[in-house]
């Protein structure tokens, strides 16, 4: 098994930078996940890694060796594309066993080895089939067990589930966390689906622009995202974000919404007096009875059910738009005035003219390698 | 499967690297290409002296004389007009003829692709070979073509061999080989334009003389001008067709570029103006191609596009 | 389209039928010419119905013509057979100089690659006398003149523009993670050309190299100027024997419906591919 580490990776296409001075570990067995909108430069470090394409500077390294002037075919890599890269002039079976034939095994093995790793992602009954004649979610699971039958110790998995429909990703999302756990590969992941990444990653790397954002636990990610870009990017409905400034009593530092005083726990000295934004997730937020300690009066503007989530649009008495959610089944306010209370442990505080999150609590190290 | 099916052996002895392996593969190309320029500018060399074969001591260099001749050469003046007038004509007509052709083939039907294919047969005959079955055909003898047009009352009516209609009967030569080459990739085009502008024309009720010129012609310019550089670029040089029919006769009649270079060299033994009368040729068709390059470039960017 | 009147469909029936006639009948009309004597072919008004007679054939065929003045020798199976081999060979090389050249231009764009590839155009439409004229001349000190060897090589100044240009259109067409994903595989860049860049791009190199033969196989000027009798291909051949033997004119007849069947029928066959040869890549069919 192997690690994986970049060191000072840059890329540049023309004049155009495409991955700045990027520096990332990925842990032997660990699943790190790579988020970020389309032009990142997620699916370009992929392929650094895989070596198809040469980094302008910089270093890759694989299990500790460095790989930076090694061809593709020697770096021991398996990569699943988001577009499958099929070729389309193999059947199923020929195309899953092309990593199996670059080993030089034998044909019994390659036949054991293709089988095997077909059962497992239920792809046994096409495998006589070309590419064409397989559906999308078929080729999905052909690439991927072309990326997989070679047990390979390094794992990029660039949008597997990009191309194939709702109900197939769905599976998918729940199978493949047992899947690569199995293989107990270092795997990188790109997605631009915060469910997946947070469903897949031991940790996930934000990216943006080249430059990695925040590396961290999905918990991490999510609880502390380390500016509005990604606190925007992580929750489902979008967390709600409301200008404000916060101000200090005797009880602690407090904002005020709706003219109430909500007290915030954390250490907040540096945003007193700041123009600020507070970000606040829909299930932070609960219905409450009039009377209960600041609560903020709202009125109750529509109710979406979810799946497994009541989401409730309400307006503050100065306007403001916000998302509440709650736990289907559970009791909530339907129409009229309401009450809402927030947690104040919960909230997140940025500052609005950089989209910073403030508050010390969690500074993420960007170069530590530690898994979660 | 374990690990050890991945490691795989690192690369060990000759291994061509990653930056080198394309300089690898278009070397051999290279060097024809460095084969071809090597006479390139030996022409040049033999353009600036007296250079005849007949007398290969009195060769040395006379630089521009070869060039500055030609200002005061009424043959060379017959040249270039000749070849200008051959290859203005026949782009002109073939172009007309093309076009009309494929927009009658537009449509698709069997019968029109069917045409469209046999139309090509022209095309695909080496044009030698079409100018000596034009010239059977053309025989005062017993050419069908000479007893048609004596059924006309065109009696004894020479095509070739008469310099009043020698430039007729081979631009007519041209027009029957190339004409198809227009009009294929014009029909390409055609088909290949979006079909809404059209439908929307037809709703309208917008009268046909207006659809063609406003918006057919338009959307199909850059076919158009591709078709016709390309076409301009090949029949100013053209060679094949009068040399096979006429020899550049009679008389001095048909002499363009290449065939009166060739007669030069090869008859007169005058390597230097034969090499000069190139280089000028050269020069007329670099400039078109700067041109239909550009064209093309677009062109095919497109098309590459619909794939 | 639709509401065409009566009136105008007759006149496109007419004006399609001009253009059938004008570019069909040449060729019909030598073809029915080589299936007839010289009487018959002499006789005015000429003859739309007469005797077919394979003789022309034949006396190509076996290259003796028995007239009535004696037997004549004719060359012409030897030029039949120099066009093939000329054209055969001379794809051939193409094919192996100017694949790979195009995998590269295509894949890896380096410094001077679309240089080169211009360079290479720009062949295609230089004069070719610009370039034959010196040759002879280093021709004969090479001791090149007249070899096919000699010509194989100028023929590669319209059969590798060609073959360049249309085969790496096709290569930029095979989109690059599944070569990607073959390298990465465990494959060499050599495996990758060989298993699936050569495959997927065969159709269209295929076609190339048919168009390629076409273009070969009419040349006429390298052949004229380069080679002698009995180097030459058909469309110089046909050029000599139409002067050399005076009035064998269904023999002529004959020969050149010989030398133009290969290139109608390879062109019938690879009429898909036509127009994005004719064009250079420029325009797809």
């Amino acid at each position: 098994m192997a690690s994986l580490e970049l060191r000072n990776v840059v890329k540049r296409y023309k004049s155009q930078t495409v991955l700045d001075n990027l520096s990332l570990t990925v842990a032997d067995g660990e699943t790190l996940v790579l988020f970020g909108p389309s032009g990142a430069g997620k699916t370009v470090l992929l392929r650094l890694v895989a070596g198809v394409i040469d980094p302008d500077e910089g270093n890759i390294l694989i299990g500790g060796e460095d790989m930076t002037d090694v061809d593709a075919e020697f770096r021991g890599v398996g990569m699943a594309f988001q577009n499958f890269a099929l070729f389309p002039h193999m059947t199923a079976f020929d195309n899953i066993a092309t990593p199996l034939e670059a080993s030089r095994s034998s044909q019994s093995a390659i036949k054991a080895g293709v089988e095997s790793v077909a059962k497992l992602l239920k792809i046994g009954h096409v495998l006589s089939h070309k590419p064409r004649a397989l559906s999308n979610g078929q080729k999905q699971r052909t690439a991927l067990a072309r990326a997989l039958v070679g047990s390979p110790p390094v794992l990029l998995l660039d949008d597997p589930l990009r191309n194939v429909d709702a109900k197939l990703r769905f599976e998918m999302r729940l199978e493949l966390p047992r899947l690569l756990a199995d293989r107990g590969a270092t795997v990188v992941y790109v997605t631009q689906d915060y469910k997946e990444a947070m469903a897949l990653g031991d940790r996930i790397a934000v990216m943006s622009q080249g430059v990695i954002k925040q590396l961290g636990t999905p918990e991490q990610i999510y609880r502390e995202p380390a500016n509005i870009e990604i606190a925007r990017l992580f929750g489902d409905p979008t967390i709600n974000l409301l200008d404000v400034k916060p101000s200090r009593d005797a009880k602690g530092i407090y904002i005020g919404l709706s003219n109430v005083q909500v007290h915030l726990a954390g250490s907040y000295e540096t945003a007193v007096g700041r123009d600020c934004v507070i970000g606040l997730r829909p299930e932070a937020l609960a219905f409450v009875d009039e009377g209960t300690p600041a609560a903020i009066p709202v009125t109750v503007e529509a109710e979406t059910p979810l799946n497994e989530k009541i989401v409730t649009l309400v307006r503050t008495v100065r306007g403001r738009e916000i998302l509440v959610s709650r736990p289907a089944g559970t009791p909530g306010q339907t129409e009229g005035r309401a009450y809402i209370a927030v947690d104040g442990k919960s909230a997140l505080l940025f500052d609005r003219a950089s989209g910073d999150r403030i508050g010390s609590k969690n500074v993420v190290n960007l170069r530590s390698g530690e898994a979660a | 499967m374990t690990a050890a099916t991945m490691q795989r052996n690192r690369p060990s002895g000759f291994r061509i690297s990653k930056r080198v392996l394309p300089y690898v593969l278009s070397l051999p190309a290279l060097l024809v290409c460095i084969g071809i320029l090597i006479p390139f500018f030996t022409s040049v060399v033999y353009s600036f002296q007296r250079y005849r074969l007949s007398q290969p001591w009195a060769r040395q260099f006379n630089w521009g004389d070869n060039y500055i001749s030609f200002f005061t050469d009424p043959k060379f003046w017959n040249t270039l007009e000749i070849s200008l007038l051959y290859a203005g004509i026949t782009v002109l007509l073939e172009l007309l003829l093309g076009l009309g052709i494929a927009m009658l083939l537009q449509k698709r039907s069997t019968l029109n692709n069917f045409i469209s294919i046999m139309l090509l047969m022209p095309l695909m005959t080496a044009p030698a070979l079409a100018a000596l079955m034009w010239k059977l055909m053309t025989n005062p003898g017993f050419g069908v073509l000479s007893y048609l047009a004596s059924l006309i009352g065109l009696q004894d009516f020479r095509w070739a061999s008469s310099p009043s209609t020698a430039l007729f009967t081979v631009v007519l030569v041209d027009i029957w080989v190339y004409t198809p080459f227009i009009m294929i990739l014009l029909l390409a085009g055609l088909r290949s334009l979006p079909t809404q502008p059209f439908e929307a024309a037809a709703l309208d009720g917008v009268p046909r003389s207006f659809v063609f010129f406003r918006i057919t012609l338009p959307m199909l310019t850059p076919y158009i001008l591709t078709a016709t550089l390309f076409r301009l670029l090949d029949s100013i040089q053209q060679f094949d067709i009068i040399y096979a029919m006429t020899q550049g006769g009679p008389g001095d009649t048909l002499t363009v570029f290449q065939v009166e270079a060739y007669l030069n060299f090869f008859q007169s033994t005058n390597v230097g103006r034969s090499a000069a009368l190139m280089i000028i040729l050269w020069a007329i068709t670099y400039f078109l191609s700067n041109i239909f390059i550009k064209n093309w470039l677009r062109l095919r960017e497109r098309a590459r596009g619909q794939a | 389209m639709e509401h065409t009147s009566l009136l105008e469909r007759i006149l496109r029936g007419v004006a399609l039928t001009l253009v059938v006639i004008f570019f069909m009948f040449p060729i019909v009309w030598i073809f029915m010419m080589s299936f007839q004597t010289n009487e018959t072919i002499l006789r005015i008004p000429p003859q739309l119905v007469f005797k077919p007679t394979l003789a022309n054939y034949t006396a190509l065929i076996t290259g003796k013509l028995t007239t009535a003045a004696g037997t004549l020798d004719i060359a012409f199976m030897r030029n039949l057979w120099n066009s093939v081999f000329l054209s055969v060979t001379s794809v051939a090389v193409a094919l192996l100089l100017g694949v790979p050249a195009a995998y590269a231009f295509a894949r890896h764009k380096f410094r001077g690659s679309e240089d080169i590839a211009f360079t290479l155009l720009s062949f295609r439409f230089a004069p070719a006398l610009l370039v034959l004229l010196p040759l002879t001349l280093y021709f004969q000190k090479l001791g090149l003149s007249n070899t096919y060897i000699g010509l194989i090589w100028v023929y590669q100044l319209i059969c590798l523009p060609l073959i360049l240009w249309i085969v790496r259109g096709y290569f930029e067409d095979i989109p690059a993670d599944i070569e990607y994903a073959y390298r990465i595989a465990g494959h060499s860049w050599f495996a990758t050309f060989r298993k699936i860049a050569l495959p997927l791009a065969g159709p269209g190199i295929a076609a190339a190299g048919l168009l390629a033969f076409i273009f070969a196989w009419n040349n006429f000027v390298f052949a004229l100027v380069l080679a002698s009798a009995d180097k030459q291909p058909v469309t110089v051949g046909a050029l000599a024997f139409i002067t050399s033997s005076g009035i064998q004119y269904g023999q002529i007849s004959a020969a050149i419906v010989l030398s133009i069947t290969p290139t109608l029928a390879l062109a019938l066959y690879a009429q898909r591919y036509l127009v994005e040869g004719l064009s250079l890549g420029a325009v797809k069919g």
